[in-house]
Formats: structure tokens, C-alpha cells, sequence
């Protein structure tokens, strides 16, 4: 495979889906990259994204209904417990009318161990109140 | 942002062509109010159109509109399209049994007053023009509940659905948009329907007009006929721009925050960051919203 300079990893959500059942599981968030072949879970809440350092990997949100309004909210990558430490929670977490101007990129860091898997947060943002926030930790970058 | 905008255009017909004026009988909506759209519901609606710019100025964002003409006192337009002309030939074909019925009694005291009755149960074709041929063709004048209307005074017939037919005005003219007329394979909408992309790299209030066919049920002699009525109604858009930052430095670009790779140690050494420009990023926020939702998806 040859090398990309920039990965994109895409997160499709059903809206009416999601906020209904109140999940992003079951179906309602599929997760999609252009990784290549070394990625696993293309299509589902579990993607591990395969990424070298020097990589630029860049996210966005795509409603399936495209009407209705789906933002990413925050991208916090998790430590070996599961927990996003303060050092390491992002947080765009401003007013939901102006989410749709983060741009969630960055580069992977030169010394990524290979064969780690970094699991992150992705918070998504699906209009504004109460009910409006869902999260999935499933997802992970790892590096090969 | 990747979202569609829909306008709704929710026309009275009725009152509208009474009054031969939009004014107070057009209510329009659409889908941008969490991006602060005024007026919802009314016939003043100001449409909010959020556009972004990257740090080198180019435009980031693109924005799509479309608008989506319904009727008060309509069949609702999602029955199927030939629900009208089914409706005819039903009421025809149980006008062909009374009929039948009729001639069959041996015993008719009034024939004349029974043939007056299966007439009004027929019902009136409405006559087609040129300009109003198509779904409307083969009709029969009938109210919400499908039943064939034999007195088109009482006012309680349904109306054909309102028809864009031009968007124009200071926003066209600006070039701030640049609406046209598709095909469609939705018939909801007749299989037309009005979208236009937005320039969103030029900040400001600018207003648009709709043109709005209506049709008005006239009588001309024994004939009856819709007659195009075509009116007019404003509306605007309301164009912000605003420089997109990064949503995990708050600025520019930098290294992913894999633990132990803090961004903002490392992040240097890739890129330079720009100046801080303002974002949706609330400083000292730690809190997530979904502890606050109570909606915690745990993996599974």
C-alpha cells in the first residue's frame, strides 16, 4: 500500500436513528476510512483506523439523511484505562451553532509505536439540547 | 457543513386568493434555527446561512438551499399521485350503478328528481387550460376527505399545490445565489422543485422574491376551470462567515493528543501555528455533554 500523506476517516450517522434510540450503536454511526486494506471494522462503530506517523488523519461527520444536522463535538483520545485525562480531552465543546466551524485534523506523532491501539472518544452533536450529545469509545487509531 | 437547508413555503391558499395577495397567508420555515434563522412561521423569515473560510481566506464551506412549496387546505401531498383521477373514475362508476339501479325500478315516481341526484353525485370535470394541464387533467373538483364537491360556492373544494415558478431579486442579482429549477423524481413536489447553491464568503442581509402559482376555481358558463393566479412573497438570507480552527488545538494544525503526545509540546515541530482566532472552543470547559446529557454510550 502506498504511503497517503492524509488519511480521512468519515463517520455516516443516522440522526433520526440515533437521537431515537438513543445509541450510536446498532447501526445508527458507521465508521469509514481510506486506510486501505490494513484498517478493521470499515462500517461499524469499531473502526481502527491504520496509520503511520507523519499521517495526516483528518475527521468528519456526514448525516445519511443529509437535512438533518450532525457536528462532531469532540475528539478525546482515551488513555489504558479508558479515561480521557485532562491532558489529553480536546474540547470544541462550544455552542452547537458553531461546531460546524472545528476542523478535526492533526498529524500522528513520529514516534507512534506500532501495533498500539489508541482508542479515542468521538462526541457527536446531533442539533442542540439535552438529548443531543451521544458518544462511542470504540474507535482507535492504530499505528503500523 | 454538510446539512441541506430546506425552506418550506406553506401557502393559504384559500385566504391568499381572496385577499389576491401573499401578505399574512405565506408561512415559511426551515431548518436552520439552531444557526439563529428569524421568524420561523411567519411570512418573514430570515434565513441564517453560516459559511467558514479557511486561514489562507478560500471559502471552506458551501451551502445548498431548497425550498419545498406546501398548501393549507390541500389534499396533504403525500397521497398517491393519481389519487385525484381515482377519485373521478370511482364517482363516475357509482354514478353508472345508480344509474343502472334507476332504470332497473319499475316503480319511479320522479325519475327526473332521482336523475338530478346521480348528477350531482358525478360531480364537474374541471376543464384544463394549456397552462394548467398535467396532474390537474381528468380532475374532479373534491374536498380534504376525497368526496366529490357538486357546490363549488361553498368554498370547500381542495386547491391544486402552490407552484414556485421564479426566485428572484437583490439576492439573485448579487449573486449571492444561484437558484434554477430541477427535475425531480420526488412527485410529492410534482417532480420539479427550486434549489439554489450560496455564496457564503460575502457576509451580509440580502432579500429574495418567490414567484407563487396558485390556481382559482372559476366558473365559465357550465365549465369549470383553474385559473393560474400568480402572486408574489420576500423572503431573506442572512450570510455570516466565520475563519474554521482546529478542533483539537483551537488554532492551526498540529499532533494528534495520543497520549503521552501532548499537541500543544509537539505540535511545533510540524507546523506553525497561526494566531489564536476565535472558535467554538469555551476555555476551561472539561465538562462533557454527555455526562450532562446522562447519555453515556458505553462500548460494546
Amino acid at each position: 500500500m502506498a504511503y497517503k500523506p492524509q488519511i480521512n476517516i468519515i463517520a455516516v450517522v443516522d440522526v433520526i436513528g440515533a437521537l431515537s434510540g438513543g445509541t450510536l450503536h446498532n447501526g445508527n454511526l458507521c465508521l469509514v476510512d481510506n486506510a486501505g486494506e490494513e484498517s478493521t471494522g470499515q462500517g461499524t462503530a469499531h473502526l481502527r483506523t491504520a496509520v503511520r506517523p507523519g499521517q495526516v488523519v483528518q475527521w468528519s461527520a456526514l448525516a445519511v439523511d443529509l437535512q438533518t444536522p450532525v457536528e462532531i463535538r469532540s475528539i478525546t483520545f482515551l488513555g489504558e484505562d479508558g479515561v480521557a485525562t485532562p491532558a489529553t480531552r480536546t474540547s470544541a465543546e462550544g455552542d452547537g451553532d458553531k461546531l460546524d466551524l472545528a476542523h478535526w485534523a492533526g498529524v500522528v506523532p513520529p514516534s507512534l509505536p506500532s501495533g498500539t491501539p489508541f482508542k479515542y472518544r468521538l462526541e457527536l452533536q446531533m442539533y442542540e439540547g439535552r438529548y443531543s450529545v451521544l458518544h462511542v469509545d470504540s474507535p482507535a487509531l492504530i499505528g503500523v | 457543513m454538510a446539512q441541506q437547508l430546506a425552506i418550506i413555503v406553506l401557502v393559504d391558499i384559500g385566504n391568499a386568493l381572496e385577499a389576491n395577495s401573499l401578505r399574512d397567508n405565506v408561512y415559511l420555515f426551515d431548518n436552520m434555527k439552531l444557526h439563529g434563522s428569524d421568524g420561523q412561521g411567519t411570512g418573514d423569515l430570515v434565513t441564517a446561512i453560516h459559511g467558514a473560510y479557511w486561514r489562507d481566506g478560500s471559502q471552506a464551506t458551501e451551502q445548498v438551499l431548497n425550498w419545498l412549496p406546501y398548501s393549507l387546505g390541500s389534499l396533504p401531498p403525500t397521497v398517491p399521485r393519481g389519487y385525484e383521477s381515482e377519485r373521478a373514475l370511482q364517482s363516475d362508476a357509482r354514478a353508472l350503478e345508480e344509474l343502472d339501479a334507476l332504470t332497473a325500478k319499475p316503480d319511479a315516481t320522479d325519475p327526473a328528481a332521482d336523475l338530478n341526484e346521480i348528477r350531482k353525485a358525478v360531480g364537474t370535470r374541471v376543464k384544463t387550460t394549456r397552462r394548467t394541464k398535467g396532474r390537474l387533467s381528468g380532475q374532479k373538483v373534491i374536498d380534504l376527505t376525497g368526496e366529490i364537491v357538486t357546490d363549488t360556492s361553498a368554498g370547500t373544494y381542495s386547491y391544486p399545490a402552490p407552484v414556485i415558478t421564479d426566485i428572484y431579486g437583490q439576492a439573485v442579482d448579487e449573486k449571492i445565489m444561484y437558484p434554477a429549477e430541477y427535475g425531480s423524481p420526488d412527485l410529492v413536489t410534482d417532480g420539479w422543485y427550486w434549489s439554489a447553491t450560496v455564496d457564503s464568503s460575502r457576509p451580509g442581509t440580502y432579500s429574495y422574491s418567490m414567484r407563487i402559482q396558485l390556481h382559482r376555481l372559476v366558473q365559465r358558463g357550465s365549465e369549470a376551470l383553474w385559473e393560474p393566479v400568480n402572486l408574489t412573497c420576500e423572503s431573506a438570507l442572512r450570510v455570516t462567515s466565520e475563519p474554521k480552527v482546529n478542533g483539537f488545538t483551537g488554532s492551526g494544525m498540529g499532533l494528534l493528543p495520543l497520549d503521552p503526545y501532548p499537541s500543544s509540546a509537539q505540535g511545533a515541530e510540524y507546523f506553525q501555528p497561526g494566531p489564536q482566532q476565535p472558535g467554538p472552543q469555551q476555555p476551561g470547559s472539561q465538562q462533557s455533554g454527555v455526562q450532562q446529557s446522562g447519555l453515556v454510550e458505553e462500548e460494546r
